[in-house]
């Protein structure tokens, strides 16, 4: 069973590799307890279930809001709607950026030079600026359409490596040689050329999950998102318009800022690991560590010599 | 000479398309912002103001082309209309008092990043699998992770609302005359200290992420080991011949960036209530100031721009190849 040249792929990539390891088991927890928020929180996100501002006691895990509702339970809930933006912006980010980067890399001409002009201009566009102008015009706007604003607007600097990467690629053998055997071009782009393009790809897509995460707590911390939605940046939203930190409830900004950081910094580090598929050079820690360890090695064998 | 025309006609593009989107969002929302705004005040508002907004958001009579060829002129002539939360001031002044103090919040903490963020991706780099090397990156890559607004609140509640080491509030001691005394710009600075600090920490991370991995990437260059040969000091090597190189990637990822460290300004003004044009946005949201909104975001696209032809001088100046 453990054979499987996948999950051997599995074992090479996270021994000794802490900074992996760890970012996998924040993301698994987070992403495990905001699934079974309704199971683990006994109160529901929306309910009054105790006087303003309590602080964290045995019975209210995290405290109370201003409001009287369980910081524990709207975490947990809020979570569910926080990551699925997050997800679903970075599925559209990517999906963008994989056609974008690949038809401009592998067709080059007329396609690439358009494509590209046109990535070009996206990337100098502010994002969360370009967010907020659109945000504030279309009033104040749920989940889906947040998702649907930062994942249609954040595709460029993907599409961009993508495209360098395709195009490194392209011009190698294998390529060549599936040409001449024939292959269709949508074979070759996505049984060529997409699975060496895997770690870039997933790697971008992680990247753009924190930005998405950030992006949507950015905006609904202003006040643009729709306040009656449990989510972490509404509950941010709520903490700060009641004074939370100057009235002495700091859990009740603490609790979803942490989230915040805590989920995306478990992504960080989990993407720097993958960074370090896609270019070996830029690994550390255990692997220098055995390197000048044998390096001292062979010079001692030299030196008895 | 091409690559400089090449890039000015990238950026006139790019401006035109802000000015476009700008003309175009108010018209695709459902219902007329400035109606809405009328009816907001009700009845408080006179007709010609009213006329006002909708010249100055383009809404004149005609057909669509003369309209969008009005806007653009307006926005060339720098006539961008009257403001709606301080109604007749125009939108221009407002904005003249207020950038100044984005670009120095934004210019000092991206000098300051730069040198701390290059310094320490040099370093580690160079001493590969050392403390700097193992830590650094995955330390500042989880502090980059953390919401600006709530670093910045926190930062403010601990060192300005606990400890009073700094000020709650403004650009500077309201008490002050503004001028070029010495209690002016100290107190301009010790304003300042927080802001930029918070700014520092949503940046530095890139800075140091790209410049590491540029320099790995450059270290395994054969002119490194030629380099190495000639028996040339570990500290030229590093600047001279790797540092310089690994320069080029890490200017494109960063001036990407620019638009990021705008983005901060918005939240960390508004937490230290710091009178720039990041502030002045989250007030115009409030007071649903389509005018001054747009201005600043327009603003705010001249900004990256502009750091984008910063970013252009220097790849000339780094990279000699681009030069003819």
């Amino acid at each position: 069973m453990f054979s499987h040249p996948f999950i051997k792929f599995l074992g090479r990539f996270y021994r000794g590799n802490t900074a992996a390891i760890l970012g996998s088991v924040i993301i698994a927890t987070v992403i495990f307890m905001s699934a079974c928020a309704s199971v683990i929180a006994d109160n529901e996100p929306n309910k009054r279930v105790a006087r303003g501002h309590q602080p964290p006691s045995a019975e209210l895990l995290l405290g109370s809001t201003r409001s009287g509702k369980d910081v524990f339970s709207q975490v947990l809930h809020g979570g569910q709607i926080s990551l699925l933006v997050a997800f679903s912006a970075s599925a559209i980010t990517t999906l963008i950026a994989v056609a974008v980067g690949i038809s401009a890399g592998y067709f080059g001409g007329r396609i690439d030079e358009f494509l590209m002009s046109l990535t070009n201009v996206v990337l100098v566009f502010p994002q969360l600026p370009l967010l907020i102008i659109l945000a504030a015009f279309l009033g104040q706007v749920g989940p889906l359409v947040i998702a649907l604003i930062i994942g249609l607007s954040s595709w460029a600097w993907g599409a961009r490596v993508i495209r360098s990467q395709t195009m490194a690629i392209r011009n190698k053998e294998f390529i060549l040689a599936a040409e001449v055997m024939g292959e269709s071009k949508w074979r070759i782009i996505f049984v060529e050329i997409l699975p060496n393009l895997i770690s870039i790809v997933v790697g971008g897509a992680m990247g753009t999950c924190i930005y998405a995460l950030m992006a949507e707590a950015g905006l609904e911390f202003l006040g643009l998102g729709d306040p009656t939605i449990v989510t972490w940046g509404t509950m941010l939203f709520w903490a700060q318009s009641n004074s939370a930190f100057v009235v002495g409830a700091w859990w009740d900004m603490v609790v979803p800022g942490a989230a915040i950081a805590i989920f995306g910094g478990g992504l960080a580090l989990l993407n720097m690991s993958i960074d370090q598929i896609s270019n070996p050079k830029l690994k550390t820690g255990g692997y220098i560590k055995t390197w000048r360890r044998m390096k001292v090695e062979v010079e001692a064998k030299r030196a008895a010599l | 000479m091409n690559f400089v025309v090449r890039r000015f006609s990238f950026y006139f593009i790019a401006i035109m398309v802000a000015i476009t989107f700008n003309f175009v969002i108010p018209r695709l929302m459902p219902g007329d912002p400035v109606d809405a705004l009328f009816a907001a005040a009700q009845g408080r508002m006179p007709l010609e103001t009213l006329q006002a907004y909708k010249e100055m958001l383009g809404f004149v009579d005609g057909p669509m082309w003369v309209q969008y060829l009005k806007y653009i002129k307006s926005i060339f002539t720098w006539d961008l209309g009257p403001t709606i939360m301080l109604y007749p001031l125009p939108v221009t002044e407002l904005l003249a008092v207020k950038v100044p103090w984005t670009i120095g919040l934004a210019g000092m903490s991206t000098v300051i990043s730069v040198m701390i963020g290059l310094l320490i991706g040099t370093y580690a780099s160079y001493n590969r699998g050392g403390f700097t090397d193992r830590f650094m990156p995955g330390f500042w890559a989880f502090v980059g992770a953390m919401p600006q607004p709530v670093t910045a609140l926190f930062i403010f509640f601990i060192l300005a609302l606990t400890w009073k080491w700094f000020p709650l509030s403004y650009g500077a001691n309201p008490d002050l005359e503004p001028g070029w005394t010495w209690d002016y710009i100290t107190s301009v600075l010790h304003h300042a200290v927080l802001p930029i600090i918070c700014m520092i920490l949503g940046g530095i991370g890139s800075w140091i992420f790209n410049m590491r991995n540029a320099m790995i990437n450059v270290l395994g260059e054969d002119y490194i080991t030629m380099a190495k040969a000639k028996g040339l000091s570990n500290r030229r090597i590093m600047t001279h011949y790797a540092a310089r190189n690994a320069l080029l990637p890490v200017v494109t990822a960063v001036s990407m960036q620019v638009g990021f460290v705008m983005a901060g300004a918005i939240f960390i003004e508004t937490v230290f209530n710091y009178p720039g044009v990041g502030l002045l946005l989250f007030k115009a949201l409030g007071a649903r100031d389509y005018p001054t909104m747009q201005a600043c975001f327009l603003l705010i696209v001249v900004f990256v721009l502009v750091f984008n032809f910063i970013a252009d001088l220097l790849y000339l100046w780094l990279d000699p190849r681009l030069r003819n």
